[in-house]
């Protein structure tokens, strides 16, 4: 008997040897945009380097892409069964939780840590498929000097009127300075900015939600109502007359450095690029940088309304041999003092719970501006490109996102063409 | 009377070796050195093709069955999408005028330097590098040759008062898909130089110098001698450069992605987009598309080596 349980004991002494010299080896492989965005890289190195303390003999090894590329490479590995353990994904990309790639993650997650508005972007069937990591609000950005020198102040809700902002943007223009900065010549979204918030202060949450789902027509005289109005702005010379081509970080440097713009409507991932030292293309030190309201039309059914959205997100294959594993280590970012660690380094929200007032340092002022900005507001969770699919999704990059705003088509013929492409689904 | 010992393929033992023809290597020694590059074309071509083939009449779940649709995606692809005809229109522009612009002025580049003009050496070197740098760069020095506010083309109309031509050459619908047309054949100019320079030069001598004797200019001579006798070098260029741009892509892609309003709209950015951009793993649409324009080439060569094909065989 003794001499069974001792082969017992050494059979299981011997398992779990074999169980940790395979743990030892194991490499779990992480897919990732961002290749150009220093903070968001270490604060992921920060997560690897904590996950791997907790885990010796797991390594996790980074590969760093720009976005598109980095989508194309997952859709042929993952249909190949070649796919990375962990990768980046976006709450857009329901089409990975169609087809049975991800893995839920509620049983995985601390959800405790994380914000509930952000799960819920990744809510699917009751299951959430991803840890929400990067989370945004949309803000315009103004040069506040520069708002003074051309005799306009705003008023303490930061929120010009609709005929007050036309105002500001026809003197801007007259001026010689160009009154919104803004270019869609490499993403299918930032050119849409203005306009989607004017459209969503006007009709309400309900009602704008029922537009991006196709329930809703653009030809609505609502709708119409908000688009006239952007077309009175495009006509009083809103936009620079590159608008077009210019790419997401020209518009940046445009609008704080050379020539310099009054205002960008951007993501609030605007400090990613702007807080980077001048010499890397950020903003300068003493840039006066301030946070307005977009403007709502008389009659809006929602002037407090504006436009949150989850972004850069991280997911587990689920086909993956290592899945629980990969699980494990999006662990390690769902706890607070990873949520402060992300406001510190990359200075942009996000769906971990964290709190603001842990920022310190050169950008505490900035975090504050922006809860300022942000404390009255209600939000629409998504943005139009993150929730339009197929060639109604193609038509608003074309059309709402370019044509539109740099004076190619009318609001008429942009709804026109909006109608026909979203409502062939 | 057959040959009871010729097998199938004409395969023949000699001796106790199995040959192709008595006086060739052993069928093993062939079949060694063929399978290689035969398994590698089996692979990365015939697979893919009749995969595409097959693609274009399902529809793709990733984890699941393919779903048989027939000629769903083709009904679909021809009768209700406006973007694929736009692609096909676009398409179809740049083929038509593109390989007589790459050719003519290769033609026209390649007489210069035929001719000795001066700086011949230098001017074949700057003339031909373009072929040699990649698209990526080419389309971003291009990209920044139309930049609206500072492009060397903007500042130069800017500085001798045009300023009301300029424009954002890439961002307007009526300019963004000649000037990317233009970008291609500054490209390609180069290479169409390169051939028509090595046609030029094979051309016996005693012709041209008979058509000296006879008192024949330079433009004579190019337009009655040269061009003619060079016409097989001419027709396959032209060829090739339809075929190039019937698949255009890349250039297309990193200077506009076939915008604005689908003004630079290609069948292959199209299929790009349908395919990874579209939100779907099925690629059965795109594959469709992909069939469909893969006929089209097909018959546009083929019409092409028709309609110039040569009914007198030059002698010289």
């Amino acid at each position: 008997m003794n001499s069974a349980i001792r082969a017992a004991a050494l059979a299981a002494v011997t398992a779990l040897t074999a169980v940790s010299a395979a743990k030892a080896d194991t490499e779990l492989s992480l897919w990732s945009h961002w290749a150009d965005q220093d903070s968001k890289i270490e604060f992921i190195q920060a997560g690897i380097e904590k996950f791997q303390a907790a885990h010796p003999g797991v390594t996790v090894k980074p590969t760093w892409y720009q976005k598109n590329p980095l989508f194309a490479a997952l859709k042929g590995a993952l249909q190949a069964g070649q796919g990375p353990d962990v990768f980046y994904c976006e709450p857009a990309q329901t089409e990975y939780i169609d087809n049975g790639f991800l893995l839920p993650l509620d049983d995985h997650l601390d959800m405790s840590n994380i914000e509930e508005w952000a799960a819920n972007s990744w809510r699917h069937d009751g299951k959430v498929y991803a840890l929400p990591l990067e989370a945004y609000t949309v803000e315009i950005y103004f040069n506040t000097e520069m708002l003074e020198k051309l005799g306009f102040a705003l008023p303490d809700d930061g929120q010009l009127s609709a005929a007050d902002f036309k105002k500001l943007v026809e003197a801007a223009a007259g001026e010689g300075i160009t009154p919104i900065v803004q270019g869609a010549g490499d993403r299918p979204f930032p050119g849409a900015y203005l306009t989607h918030e004017v459209l969503l202060k006007k009709i309400g949450i309900d009602a704008y939600g029922e537009l991006l789902a196709g329930r809703k027509k653009w030809s609505d005289p609502d709708v119409m109502e908000a688009l006239d109005y952007m077309e009175s702005l495009i006509k009083a010379g809103a936009y620079p007359r590159s608008f077009a081509t210019m790419k997401l970080g020209e518009s940046h440097y445009y609008f704080y450095s050379n020539p310099g713009g009054l205002m960008l409507p951007m993501g609030s991932w605007y400090t990613s690029r702007a807080f980077n030292s001048p010499d890397q293309g950020g903003q300068p030190e003493d840039f006066p940088l301030g946070i307005m309201q977009a403007p709502a039309l008389d009659g809006s059914a929602c002037p407090e309304c504006k436009t949150a959205n989850i972004g850069g997100s991280f997911c587990v294959n689920a086909e993956s041999p290592n899945a629980e594993l990969a699980a494990e280590f999006l662990d390690a970012f769902a706890d607070p003092e990873m949520g402060n660690l992300w406001l510190k380094k990359v200075l942009v929200q996000t769906g971990i719970k964290s709190d603001a007032s842990t920022v310190s340092g050169p950008h505490a002022d900035y975090f504050k501006m922006l809860e300022a900005a942000d404390k009255n507001n209600k939000f629409f969770q998504g943005t139009p490109h993150a929730i339009l699919k197929g060639q109604c999704l193609e038509t608003f990059k074309q059309v709402i996102n370019v044509a539109f705003p740099a004076g190619q088509v009318g609001a008429g013929q942009a709804a026109q063409m909006m109608d026909q492409a979203c409502s062939a689904g | 009377m057959t040959d009871a010992s010729v097998g199938r393929w004409g395969i023949r033992p000699v001796g106790r070796v199995l040959k192709i023809s008595p006086d060739g290597p052993p069928l093993s020694t062939v079949t060694m050195f063929l399978t290689p590059a035969l398994l590698v074309y089996l692979v990365f071509t015939a697979y893919p093709v009749l995969r595409t083939f097959y693609n274009s009449v399902h529809i793709l779940h990733p984890r699941a069955a393919d779903e048989y649709v027939g000629m769903q995606h083709y009904v679909q692809m021809t009768t209700a999408d406006p973007t694929f005809w736009v692609a096909v229109k676009n398409t179809m522009i740049w083929a038509g005028f593109a390989p007589l612009l790459d050719v003519g002025i290769g033609l026209i580049l390649a007489i210069c330097l035929y001719a000795k003009a001066p700086f011949a050496r230098f001017f074949r070197i700057a003339w031909f590098t373009p072929v040699l740098i990649s698209y990526v760069v080419v389309g971003i020095l291009w990209m920044w040759i139309y930049n609206f506010d500072w492009g060397i083309l903007n500042g130069a109309l800017r500085a001798v008062g045009l300023e009301n031509w300029t424009r954002a050459w890439l961002g307007e619908p009526d300019t963004a898909l000649v000037a990317v047309m233009i970008t291609h054949t500054w490209k390609w100019a180069g290479f169409n130089m390169v051939v028509c320079l090595a046609a030029l030069s094979a051309l016996p001598k005693e012709v041209l110098e008979a058509a000296e004797l006879d008192n024949c200019n330079w433009f004579g001579k190019a337009w009655f001698i040269m061009i003619p006798m060079i016409r097989p070098t001419l027709v396959n260029l032209l060829i090739l450069s339809l075929i190039g741009k019937m698949k255009i892509f890349d250039l297309v892609w990193i200077m506009t992605q076939g915008g604005p309003l689908w003004a630079t709209e290609t069948v292959s950015t199209y299929v790009y987009k349908r395919a990874f951009q579209w939100q779907t793993f099925d690629l059965g649409y795109p594959s469709a598309i992909a069939v469909f324009w893969f006929f089209v080439v097909l018959i546009a060569v083929m019409a092409l080596k028709y309609a110039f094909r040569q009914r007198d065989k030059l002698e010289y």
